[in-house]
């Protein structure tokens, strides 16, 4: 009797066997991936709808079949701009067997520049610091750096400034994010773009920006570049224009035209500046949602998908977390075709194959997404664009500085 | 000479922002021997509120702000009822531990509404062209801001001085045991002190929220920035927090106005006051206006 069952439980074991193995073999492979970031804590205004643009892409990528069977499994975590944290998030993804890694501040790109190149792992992080690049082969900038974001407003100012050498000064945050472009400036400044740099003013909380306003009226400043985040910017903006300081149109005489890099715009800014944002003169690589195209019917029509409030869905920084999670996908994408396994190996072969015919269009950029051996660097392209009427609105088409080539 | 001038009015303004700020480290302190770590999140909450009040429910803001400062001032005072009533007796280390975790606690509480992520700004209530004197200016929210400060600065020091309450206050700081053996119930007046300090809280919330945007993280910081106010002004003295939030604010202006863009110098504005701090501390090492508590065994 005992003999019978044990045959009867074993036959039944095997059937179950054969019917799962084929649903198995069907299901498609799970490439896992991990995203390190402050959803909340310092910055988190960035990095909170940043995650929902990649967290939103991959759902995308996964219920609409982009890989086929295959499966994207994004892990994101909160590291609340902790760099210790952000570490430790990054050790458990590599336990977890990942195959690219997203990154997000510029602190813990910096900090983790060597645990990158141990692990071989690709990454590509929030923070466009040209010094993520320097000894490092296995960090990707998605855009044009902080560096050539300044370049890029410089060689603008140059060009469209009225009368003799324009001065210029630099508004910054005080760390490793905000001076990063000041050295590469002057070094553009040096190998010949026809600006003086007056000053440079590193900021910090402050309530009252009248006096920095009025002394660097007083040096003939007429432009001033930002490399921070919106909130200083906001205060600043307030009080230039209380006191009437703001240029109405580029260069006016006797005015400051306010310009600023990537995190120094967007919504965010006209959140906190409210009217006194307008005529702000900001640029990055991407595109904007209230200007129509391809890029942003794609990233409203995502944000709406997936049940985005209309701040987060018009924000830049879920443009920026969709672009990243539109490149992995890519790289992906091409290693599967190519036949390839997906491995952290075939993945960063890919991304450095990126270039001429392969480069790669998300339309979330104003430019192509290229990289190569021996340039990291995604999307070299900028636009500039201007508040106007509580929206930024497109200035000229989308340029490549010349002097960020130059200083190389 | 304008240069001067200017930097004297926007060093005064600043200061005295800075002094309101610090009021609350003050209250709670000059009654419960309390530094409250929590500072910065309960001046985020005000003005929070304040905005809520002010464009969700359409509450005119000289009508919120008030109203959101007598909000702050029961939330305060639940706070204090529920996290830090126990606490009373206990070595003050464990309460200012309770206080870091209390500051972690309204973390999170803020990062579940859309103000720990999001940005936003007052909708303009005030004329946006400054006030200008011979060449000085100062904005109308800053003008409004300093007028709030003295006044709420005038009326607390009444209160302490000249008030029942604001009395028993004082002697519970002074002797909780002696406070108690006369009557004076310690627990209420622990509540009131965290009460007053939240509406104190909330008043600086909104100002500094009208003048840099509601952004959780530069609001938050305010507990911190102004540290060095109340060490110096002295923990338990409110005319302290005042002088000492107007040195700064004028040390901070200076620093900017005269030392950044010079011999290369940069950000100057936000060590000199650490620095003044210092050499302070060293001749009044209970601040300038600090009492020096001598006990005899």
């Amino acid at each position: 009797m005992k003999k019978k069952s044990m045959i009867g439980w074993m036959s039944l074991l095997v059937a179950v066997t054969m019917l799962t193995l084929p649903v198995q073999s069907l299901a498609g492979k799970v490439y896992k991936l991990g995203l390190s970031l402050a959803i909340t804590g310092p910055t988190s205004d960035a990095g909170n709808p940043y995650s929902k643009g990649v967290e939103d892409y991959f759902n995308f990528v996964n219920d609409t079949k982009i890989l086929g069977d295959d499966k994207i499994e994004c892990t994101i975590r909160d590291d609340q701009y902790n760099n210790d944290v952000t570490k430790r998030n990054f050790e458990d993804f590599i336990s977890q067997g990942i195959v690219f890694y997203l990154n997000y501040s510029t602190g813990s790109t910096l900090a983790l520049k060597k645990d990158f190149e141990e692990e071989k792992m690709a990454v590509i992080p929030a923070s466009f610091h040209a010094g993520n690049l320097i000894d490092s082969h296995y960090i990707f900038l998605p855009i044009a750096s902080y560096s050539t974001q300044a370049i890029g407003l410089g060689e603008y100012i140059v060009k469209n400034h009225k009368g003799g050498t324009p001065k210029v000064a630099m508004f910054i945050h005080p760390s490793a994010f905000g001076r990063g472009p000041v050295e590469d400036l002057q070094k553009a400044v040096a190998a010949g773009l026809k600006m003086e740099i007056v000053e440079v003013v590193e900021h910090g909380k402050d309530l009252d920006n009248t006096a920095m306003l009025q002394r660097l009226l007083s040096k003939g400043v007429q432009y001033v570049i930002s490399q921070t985040v919106q909130s200083p910017v906001a205060t600043m903006l307030k009080d230039a224009s209380g006191l009437g300081l703001v240029a109405k149109s580029f260069g006016e005489a006797g005015k400051i035209t306010f310009l600023g890099c990537h995190y120094t715009g967007g919504n965010d800014l006209i959140a906190l500046a409210g009217a006194s944002a307008e005529n702000f003169y900001w640029t990055t690589s991407y595109i904007v949602t209230n200007e129509p195209s391809p890029g942003a019917t794609a990233q409203l029509e995502l944000a709406k998908k997936y049940n985005r409030d209309e701040k987060a869905a018009n924000s830049h920084n879920y443009t920026n977390g969709m672009m990243v999670a539109q490149v992995a996908t890519e790289v992906i994408k091409r290693a599967k075709a190519a036949g390839k396994e997906i491995t952290k190996v075939t993945l960063y072969e890919e991304l450095q194959a990126m270039n001429g015919d392969k480069a790669f269009s998300p339309g979330t950029t104003v430019g192509p997404v290229t990289y190569s051996k021996t340039d990291h660097t995604g999307v070299d392209t900028l636009q500039l664009y201007v508040v106007g009427g509580g929206v930024f609105k497109s200035v000229g088409t989308p340029f490549i500085p010349v002097f960020a080539e130059k200083i190389k | 000479m304008n240069y001067f001038f200017q930097l004297v009015i926007s060093g005064i303004v600043v200061g005295s922002i800075y002094a309101l700020s610090g009021l609350g480290f003050v209250l709670i302190y000059k009654s419960s021997r309390v530094l409250n770590i929590a500072h910065g999140q309960i001046i985020a909450a005000g003005a929070f509120i304040t905005y809520a009040l002010t464009v969700w429910v359409d509450i005119p803001i000289y009508i919120s702000f008030p109203m959101s400062m007598v909000l702050t001032f029961f939330l305060a005072m639940s706070v204090e009822r529920v996290f830090l009533r126990r606490l009373i007796g206990e070595p003050i280390i464990s309460v200012i531990m309770v206080t870091i975790g209390l500051m972690s606690i309204l973390d999170g509480l803020i990062y579940l509404t859309p103000f720990g992520s999001e940005n936003f700004s007052f909708p303009p209530f005030l004329p946006t062209t400054p006030i200008s004197v011979a060449g000085v200016s100062v904005s109308w929210t800053q003008m409004v801001g300093v007028v709030i400060t003295f006044t709420l600065i005038g009326a607390f020091s009444w209160f302490f001085k000249k008030s029942t309450v604001g009395i028993s206050m004082r002697a519970v700081s002074d002797d909780q045991m002696a406070s108690m053996s006369i009557g004076i119930s310690v627990p209420r007046v622990f509540g009131l002190a965290w009460a007053t300090a939240g509406l104190s809280a909330a008043a600086a919330g909104g100002i500094i929220g009208n003048i840099t945007g509601l952004n959780f993280e530069t609001l938050h910081a305010f507990g911190i920035i102004v540290f060095p106010v109340v060490i110096l002004g002295g923990l338990d003295s409110i005319l302290g927090a005042v002088v000492a939030g107007i040195i700064m604010g004028l040390v901070q202006q200076f620093a900017s106005g005269y030392l950044d863009g010079n011999w290369g110098l940069s950000g100057t504005g936000e060590v000199m006051p650490y620095i003044i701090l210092l050499v302070i501390l060293l001749f009044k090492p209970h601040g300038l206006f600090g009492i020096h508590e001598i006990e005899r065994v």
